[in-house]
């Protein structure tokens, strides 16, 4: 077998002590299945959690949390950190699908009167996926970046009024509220967005290993350069946009589920347009590892500075995020090639 | 009649604060493509400032333009050299944008703080005065505001053209590249742009306490106005920004008249929208 021999080491990474570990393991098995078997443990760990742990102790709550995150980071990713399109309209795709898995469920348009119907869930992200599509198509079609982070701001604010004036089919400012009494338990609630996390993810990393994937990095690096290269450069971004909003969507129509009562300043709150943004710069934007460390993190920083903290803790993070971005800007998977650049 | 025509004049003399505003963010985003967010919350944070001047010390709100002004210019260079040195000089315009973002996370959340979140209003012995012109009211405070308004658009235009910086200032917002090839220091001229973008925001932010009450949560929606109205002017024109304020400033008032206040904001979000789509360079841009 070709793979299996060990290559003499260049003498720069010889000193690395996993490379070390790594010659002596057939070429093949390297990291893939390394990854592979993390990535298998921790999920059986997270799903296994409730068994052990009280499901409903903070730290349940915390995870649960952290999970919602990352659907949200990923949904940002793609557009952002692979697309290099900066969303800021993120808060109007969640509250679309919060409020259409409400509507959904107020009206009983479905039939279905189970909690977490996939076909609510999946009808919930197609519709924040074609107002992307609507707003993507103008905004996208302009070179410079900035009119896309402006187009999504300004339809988004169009969109909150549309909410807030909505008239008796969204209530308004009151909001709607759900029939439903919800589980006594968290269970429930960390299972399916355990669930939703790992196939976002796992989403977000075939997209972008896929041909679609080197199209949208390609469109990053150098949009002229690309689009001589024959990449449709509107559709790829268009299409990554409504994936992003798609997933986005289905994270707001969990919240939905969690929450039971859907108002404006709940799900439209601007901390919905800048925590995926947060995660994702402080986590690594670009990887698919990053919004998932970023998400703990926020998470931790987030859910426990609100307990501990109380009224100082938003200021905290606002400095947070100047520090990041100062003095962290490639994020916390960055880190790691930094440290090793610099050996 | 008389009260379109009223709703014309206020929404001048409200424009002409966006627009103010929207000077400085076209002056910082010029030089450095930097979407300064904060712009709002800054603004919001200088109205505060006046309030304190007034009610502890008992200074009036005009004069303590002597006093905070200063302060402002400082603060943007401190702006500047402290947060968005390193940023500024990147390609990737994300870092900037989140510096902006938790500057105003901050600040917002300092406000809350220190002033609470209650509505604030500096309430001047002549701040309810107004000249009644052919039945139209026109409050004194406001006709002080156009007054510095036009004011400091003309010095901040003198400056930018007729002084050595100014003029370096005008060359990095055409080409970054070309002008450091020129022998112009990135560094202080974008500090420069920073202080005076601070600045303005100072005065805007005195011309708004001295005329609208504020709370600390009101700036995200200045800074979306000033956006609004640069993108109106056009970037890169000081009184292309002034006049994309008052423009923005009649179509709110009137919007306010005809359709009521929700749905008013929710037509200058259109307004911007369409100007992005089918305008990007504004009414009163450069074509490129």
């Amino acid at each position: 077998m070709k793979n299996n021999i060990n290559f003499p080491e260049q003498s720069s990474s010889a000193r690395d002590p996993s490379n070390l570990l790594k010659s002596f393991m057939p070429l093949k098995f390297q990291r893939k299945h390394i990854n592979i078997t993390v990535i298998v443990l921790a999920v059986i760990a997270f799903g296994t959690l409730p068994f052990y742990v009280n499901v409903d102790s903070f730290f349940a709550y915390y995870l649960f949390i952290c999970f919602l995150y990352i659907i949200l980071a990923q949904g940002w990713n793609l557009v952002a950190g692979y697309t290099g399109q900066i969303s800021l309209g993120t808060h109007a795709f969640f509250a679309l699908g919060a409020y259409t898995t409400a509507i959904i469920w107020l009206h009983n348009i479905t039939h279905t009167w189970y909690y977490f119907d996939p076909l609510v869930m999946v009808l919930s992200g197609v519709v924040p996926a074609i107002f992307a599509i609507i707003i993507g198509i103008p905004t996208l079609s302009r070179l410079r970046g900035d009119y896309f982070s402006f187009g999504t701001l300004a339809a988004a604010e169009i969109l909150r009024i549309v909410i807030l004036r909505g008239g008796k089919f969204t209530e308004g400012a009151m909001g709607l509220r759900l029939p439903g009494t919800g589980f006594t338990t968290m269970g429930i609630y960390y299972w399916t967005a355990l669930l939703l996390a790992v196939l976002a993810t796992a989403a977000v990393y075939f997209i972008t290993r896929s041909r679609i994937g080197l199209a949208l990095k390609a469109i990053n690096e150098d949009e002229t350069s690309a689009a001589s290269h024959g990449i449709h450069i509107l559709q790829y971004k268009v299409f990554a946009f409504a994936i992003g909003s798609f997933i986005t969507g289905i994270c707001g129509s969990l919240y939905a589920y969690y929450l039971f009562m859907i108002n404006p300043l709940a799900v439209m709150n601007l901390n919905w347009m800048f925590l995926p943004i947060l995660i994702c710069v402080l986590g690594g934007n670009g990887t698919v590892l990053g919004p998932i460390i970023g998400a703990f993190v926020i998470g931790a920083l987030f859910s426990y500075g609100d307990v501990l903290l109380g009224q100082v803790h938003p200021m905290l993070s606002g400095i947070l995020i100047i520090l990041v971005m100062k003095f962290l800007p490639t994020g916390l998977v960055g880190l790691k090639d930094r440290i090793s650049h610099r050996r | 009649m008389v009260l379109i025509i009223q709703d014309i004049v206020n929404g001048i003399l409200l424009g002409t604060m966006y627009g103010t505003a929207a000077i400085g963010l076209s002056l910082v985003f010029g030089t450095m493509r930097i979407v300064f967010i904060a712009q709002g919350s800054v603004i919001v944070f200088f109205a505060y400032l006046c309030y304190w001047l007034f009610h502890l010390l008992g200074v009036d709100p005009y004069l303590s333009l002597i006093l905070i002004v200063p302060v402002a210019l400082l603060l943007g260079a401190a702006f500047y050299y402290g947060l968005f040195k390193e940023a500024a000089a990147l390609k990737d315009r994300i870092g900037s944008l989140l510096i902006a973002v938790g500057l105003m996370f901050f600040l917002e959340n300092l406000m809350t703080v220190v002033w609470t979140p209650n509505p604030r209003a500096v309430v001047t012995s002549y701040g309810f005065y107004a000249f009644n012109l052919f039945g139209i009211n026109l409050t004194l405070t406001r006709l002080i505001g156009l007054l510095i308004a036009i004011l400091a658009t003309l010095g901040v235009f003198i400056f930018l053209t007729k002084t050595l910086i100014g003029t370096a200032v005008r060359a990095t917002s055409e080409d970054v590249e070309a002008s450091t090839l020129m022998g112009i220091n990135p560094d202080r001229v974008n500090a420069v742009a920073f202080a005076i973008g601070i600045g303005l925001a100072a005065i805007a932010g005195i011309n708004f306490a001295s005329t609208y009450s504020f709370d600390p949560i009101y700036g995200f929606d200045v800074a979306l106005k000033a956006l609004i109205a640069l993108t109106l002017g056009g970037i890169g024109t000081v009184y292309g920004a002034l006049l994309g304020g008052i423009i923005l400033g009649v179509i709110e008032t009137l919007g306010v008249y005809f359709v009521g206040s929700a749905w008013a904001q929710a037509i200058c979000y259109a307004v911007f929208f369409l100007t992005l789509t089918l305008r990007p360079n504004g009414l009163f841009g450069r074509t490129s």
